[in-house]
């Protein structure tokens, strides 16, 4: 087994206001050059939960738990800071909103540049810099990249856009890229687009991804592994092929039922009762007891917590379901 | 009342409902509690300090101030009100004609209200006294004529953003009749804004008729507003302090309570603070 | 029942005037044909963008038409006096994406349930109004006792459910629905679906069923249109379409869904 590049164990994160928990024991790890997909529901708490991790998020913090990058543990003390100081480095992140992550009054190619000055500390000379960008460019597809380095971010469709962010991304070179909702905002062929381009990075450079979705059929088909969140709590790390073909916990495969993907038909299609859980929801069992179709009364009661690096499928399943592996 | 009570959170903001519910209290109630005449001029008692016969001292010309100033909430509160009440149906039937005839005559009617808004009260109210006489009549119809762009203009942002919601659509897929979509979709959804505005805008008149009454085009002594109170208090500061303090200490708190309220209903109502720029 | 096709487009064309510098070319539609049959639920397939709620606004008549023409049962709506044109909004329903912009806030759900009731059934007494909202309440799959709350009070779907509610409370013949699961949760997506099947399987509705869900508009439909920048690039039954696409941006579009 590889030593994970990225992982995280028993997190649990509160909000800073009441001290709320929102997401409680959190664990898992992801391998380099690994496309690790997480899914859940609004209210999940999977932004929630990343911005957290990675510092991003002022309301919220870490009030358990350990998270390892590269070797390293982060620290207790000024934890969000450090998390923070290894994103635009090693660890790349594209948000939700092509739109607002771009600065629209400064050239496209000097946001890359400046990312890429950031990213080494030093200057690499200017021509060469340049040259970078504009190979960074290329690589994610903008067609005429040097005339892209020099145009502003509203002369570009939100595909190309969310194209530039993952450039500017990618230029640093990150050993994992961050990828919170990335294509929520386009039309499914530019969809499809943006998400092979992070999938093929993964697989050219040994780059791993975090891709976050609450499309888990998008997800089933792209990514090897993924954690599934729900009522903030993380209920099941599985194979990406395992969904739809062998047991995998109750939530997804509920989640995996609703969703009207190609193969299905009506008859397919199994809606699951009752509104979804928002994370947070304090009580001490399994969150999903209340709409789940084998629930027995223990699992209103306690729940497995799901935790570490162990390897392949993993299910927080109370019954035991999911966890045969 | 009660839902009022609980959306203030802070010392000041119950200090401030106490004080407002006290000054209406006393608009209504005021005059009956008055000791004496407040227009009755006693030389003989003039300039004495506040004592158990007169609890706020008396002025000038020997009139009690204490009853004066329980007369003066009423004139004040209810020349506020009268203005208020024009400004508030007339600005709104403006604004709200306006944002659902939309268009060159909308266009036309806000280019209107800012020119209108051009025109300092205070000038006018100049004009409106030369023409009628200087007195409190002169002052409300100057304020009425200065302040209703005002609300035009805020009743026509407000509606014009409600209109554009889908709710609004839905009501006329279903046919809903313009009258009906006025009175079921667009005042009760304008209302919270409204009345937030409604509530700045007690203090702010009051205070401007209080000014206005100060400088001498308002309310004429001996009427016992409260700004016409501290104009003629104004040459006794020296040796009869309270004829000044008194009145503008009542206009000082019923301002400032009627800020703190408004302020308050804006956070608690209106979440997301849409509202006129100044 | 007459032999006419319920609603019938012909040629429609719609362009957006130039506002100062903006054009919005996007959203205008160009010799749009749809024809859609009475019991048929007709998808409308599309990108954002493509026109397709524009075509919903033109068929419930929010929207005007610049070209072509728009026969609703047999009759032009363009000759529609006064109170034929009232008429048809108690014939055509529209059920929108958003379900927390589509209901009045300051309604209650009854209120909101019945408006329709009032306006086109005046004879109805107020009991029978008051059942007949209970009566859709159920239906659509709410407690009897929400009628008293106001749409704040409940969540994404449940809303979703009150604007179908809503707009069933009229019988309309014609039921527009323009994305109304877009904007919901996964899990509640399917529960709204399985409403609309259990709705098309109950009532004698003619369905145009708006989305950008290629996989949504084969479940449920019988026919659909594609659009792509305002006009229709391929139409033909949903299964044949969405299966074996002869147009290259419909086969684009399916090779793209997951």
């Amino acid at each position: 087994m590889t030593e994970a590049l990225f992982a995280m164990d028993d997190v649990t994160v509160a909000l800073r206001s009441n001290g709320r928990k929102m997401v409680t024991g959190v664990g898992l790890s992801v391998k380099p050059g690994e496309a690790f997909g997480v899914v859940g529901e609004s209210g999940s708490g999977k932004t929630l939960l990343t911005r957290t991790v990675f510092g991003l998020q002022d309301d919220a913090e870490l009030v358990s738990g350990r998270v390892r990058f590269d070797g390293q543990l982060l620290p207790e003390q000024g934890y969000a800071r450090a998390a923070r100081k290894l994103l635009g480095g090693r660890i790349g992140f594209v948000p939700q909103d092509p739109f607002s992550s771009l600065n629209p009054t400064m050239r496209v190619g000097k946001q890359i540049t400046e990312a890429l000055y950031l990213a080494r500390g030093m200057p690499m000379g200017a021509q060469r810099t340049k040259a970078r960008a504009i190979e960074v460019l290329g690589e994610v597809g903008i067609p005429e990249p040097e005339l892209a380095f020099n145009q502003f971010p509203d002369q570009f469709s939100g595909g190309m856009r969310q194209r530039i962010v993952f450039a500017i991304a990618l230029a640093q070179e990150p050993k994992l890229l961050i990828a919170d909702e990335p294509t929520t905002a386009l039309d499914a062929i530019t969809q499809r687009r943006v998400i092979e381009l992070m999938l093929g990075r993964c697989r050219s450079h040994g780059m791993a991804l975090i891709l976050i979705s609450h499309n888990l059929e998008l997800l089933r088909q792209s990514v090897d592994r993924i954690a599934v969140l729900y009522g903030g709590q993380l209920h099941n790390i599985t194979h990406a092929d395992d969904i739809g073909s062998r047991t995998v916990h109750p939530y997804t495969e509920a989640l995996f039922e609703c969703i009207p993907s190609k193969e299905k038909t009506l008859a397919d299609i199994r809606a699951i009762p009752g509104e979804p859980v928002g994370a947070g929801f304090g009580t001490k069992g399994c969150a999903f007891a209340s709409r789940c179709r084998y629930a027995e009364p223990i699992c209103r009661e306690t729940q497995l917590p799901l935790n570490g690096d162990q390897p392949g499928r993993f299910s927080a399943c109370l019954l035991g379901r999911g966890a045969d592996a | 009342m009660r839902t009022l009570w609980t959306y203030a959170r802070t010392n000041v903001e119950r200090t401030a409902l106490i004080l407002a519910a006290i000054v209406i209290l006393l608009a209504i109630f005021g005059a009956w509690l008055a000791p004496f005449d407040p227009t009755q001029i006693d030389f003989r008692a003039r300039l004495q300090a506040p004592s158990w016969e007169h609890l706020l001292g008396t002025d000038g010309s020997g009139r009690d101030v204490l009853s004066r100033l329980l007369h003066g909430a009423q004139i004040t509160i209810l020349s506020t009100l009268a203005v208020l009440s024009v400004v508030v149906v007339f600005g709104c039937a403006v604004g709200m004609f306006s944002a659902f005839v939309g268009g060159p005559i909308d266009n036309m009617l806000m280019r209107l209200a800012d020119v209108w808004l051009g025109f300092p009260p205070l000038i006018l109210a100049l004009g409106f006294a030369s023409a009628l006489g200087a007195s409190l009549e002169a002052a409300i119809w100057a304020l009425i004529f200065s302040w209703w762009p005002n609300y035009a203009r805020l009743t026509r942002m407000v509606t014009v953003d409600i209109l554009s919601r889908k709710f609004i659509a839905s009501a006329d897929a279903l046919g809903v009749p313009t009258h009906a979509k006025v009175t079921r979709y667009v005042i009760p959804n304008a209302f919270d804004v409204l009345i937030v505005q409604v509530t700045l805008d007690i203090s702010a008149i009051m205070l401007a008729i209080s000014g206005l009454s100060f400088i001498g085009v308002g309310a004429q002594i001996p009427m016992p507003e409260w700004g016409a109170m501290i104009a003629d208090g104004r040459s006794y500061v020296a040796n009869g302090w309270w004829i000044v303090l008194a009145p503008g200490l009542m206009i000082f708190l019923t301002a400032f309570s009627f800020n703190v309220i408004g302020d308050m209903l804006r956070r608690e109502l209106d979440p997301t603070s849409r509202r006129r720029q100044p | 029942m007459s032999g006419h096709p319920i609603v019938s487009l012909k040629g429609v064309a719609k362009t957006f005037g130039k506002r100062l510098l903006v054009q919005n070319r996007s959203f205008a539609l160009s010799d749009i044909d749809i024809t859609v049959g009475r019991g048929e639920v007709v998808g409308i397939l599309g990108e954002s963008g493509s026109g397709k709620s524009t075509v919903a606004n033109i068929v419930t008549r929010l929207t005007g038409f610049d070209a072509g023409t728009y026969l609703f049962d047999g009759a032009d709506v363009s000759a529609f006096d006064k109170k034929e044109g009232f008429r048809f909004k108690s014939r055509v329903q529209i059920v929108f994406q958003d379900p927390y912009g589509s209901l009045n806030p300051r309604a209650t759900v009854a209120a909101s349930i019945m408006e329709g009731l009032v306006l086109h059934r005046p004879e109805m007494d107020k009991a029978t109004r008051r059942a007949r909202v209970a009566q859709l309440l159920d239906e659509v799959g709410l407690p009897a006792d929400c009628g008293d709350r106001y749409p704040h009070e409940f969540s994404g779907g449940q809303r979703q459910r009150i604007a179908i509610a809503r707009a069933l409370a009229v019988e309309p013949e014609l039921l527009v629905l323009d994305e109304p699961l877009s904007s919901l949760d996964v899990s509640i997506q399917a529960q709204v679906l399985e409403l609309f099947v259990k709705l098309i399987g109950e009532r004698d509705l003619t369905i145009i069923f708006i989305s950008h869900d290629v996989n949504v508009v084969r479940l449920i439909c019988d026919r659909v249109y594609v659009m792509h920048q305002g006009r229709i690039v391929e139409e033909g039954s949903a299964e044949d379409v969405l299966t074996h696409p002869r147009n290259a941006y419909t086969e684009r579009l399916l090779a793209a869904v997951y």
